[in-house]
């Protein structure tokens, strides 16, 4: 099944600094039938002006990962970590037993586009942990490249779950195939451009949340697709 | 020196108590194993119905102004984890039990 949830139905917060569309109830947005998908719990599309961000604030038991798709990132956090991330870079917190952190656009002039995503870990009570990774942007074309995974590698943070983030720039025309396992999930946002999987066409921000089909075609449009697929639980 | 204890939900942030914006009588003890309980004096109403079915995804707070002028406030979040958040019908008692705590004072970072 493949059920997609179009850019123009999503609900939209503006509050001036922050302008964001989240995907799954999250602050004023309430809807208890859009609580989750399997372990993923948020996916907030965010704007945030330049000079503002989010203040210290706590996070326990949740896999937060922070996919920068333009602008810079400026990270903080009790475990003394202070970074920078900017755009190719993908962010993940393990919140674990609990960590305090701080969030904001660090430039005066340019403003700050990310995915946030928040996924139940496999187990509570884990140790916190942040760290960043950065891909090799030109290994999105016309591939599937995992940013996010149980298991690390060159590029890609580790999440403390069982799934994958992959990011994929198909050039218009392209395809490519992946396979879903019985019982898994795969959560589609089309950051850019257009898509179609088996059949179904997805244009830009758009989202799918596929459950059952064996095998996923995905098709760029008339332009080229930039996207995110998520292998979940 | 002013004190609130707010209760809200972890993801997303619905808030079922803040005593800065209704007074509710709560007490916070240290617990002999190490972890904390607070024991809050409330009906059992709607939002204690659901911060009840949230349980498992509280963020609980202690904030502490002090009267001094410029001093900042001071944050005390309580990691609760598994609990247990309980509620007793014949004391109309809520019980929060945490596991550990972690003090911050939100003005020092991004300085």
């Amino acid at each position: 099944m493949i059920q997609v949830y179009p850019e123009k139905t999503r609900y939209k917060v503006d509050l001036g600094w922050l302008k964001s569309r989240p995907s799954f109830q999250f602050g004023e947005y309430v809807d208890p039938d859009n609580s989750a998908f399997g372990v993923m719990r948020v996916c907030n599309d965010d704007y945030i002006a330049p000079g503002r961000g989010f203040g210290a604030h706590p996070h326990s038991d949740m896999e937060i990962v922070t996919i920068i798709l333009s602008g810079q990132i400026r990270h903080e956090d009790n475990l003394g970590n202070i970074e920078i991330a900017s755009a190719g870079e993908v962010q993940r917190i393990t919140a674990g037993s609990g960590v305090i952190h701080a969030e904001y656009n660090p430039s005066d002039t340019e403003g700050l586009h990310l995915l946030q995503l928040w996924f139940m870990p496999r187990e509570r009570g884990l140790p916190p942990s942040y760290e960043t990774a950065r891909y090799d942007r030109a290994k999105l074309v016309n591939a599937l490249l995992p940013v996010a995974a149980a298991v690390p590698s060159e590029g890609v943070v580790k999440v403390e779950q069982d799934m994958t983030i992959y990011l994929s720039r198909l050039e218009s025309g392209r395809e490519l195939a992946f396979r879903q396992e019985a019982g898994r999930r795969v959560f589609l946002f089309v950051i850019e451009g257009s898509l179609t999987v088996n059949g179904v066409t997805l244009g830009a921000l758009d989202e799918a949340r596929i459950t059952d089909e064996p095998e996923l075609a995905l098709k760029a449009g008339g332009e080229q697709a930039f996207f995110m697929l998520i292998d979940l639980p | 020196m002013k004190e609130t204890f707010v209760v809200k939900h972890a993801v997303g942030g619905k808030i079922f108590i803040d005593t800065g914006k209704r007074a509710v009588p709560y007490k916070l003890e240290e617990k002999a194993d190490g972890g904390y309980r607070f024991t809050v004096s409330t009906p059992r109403g709607p939002e204690i119905e659901e911060l009840l079915k949230l349980a498992h995804e509280l963020n609980v707070f202690v904030f502490r102004d002090c009267s001094e002028e410029n001093e900042p406030t001071v944050k005390t979040w309580f990691y609760v984890n598994e609990g247990p958040v309980a509620y007793d019908d014949e004391k109309q008692e809520l019980t929060i039990e945490a596991q550990s705590k972690i003090e911050y004072v939100p003005d020092r970072y991004l300085s």
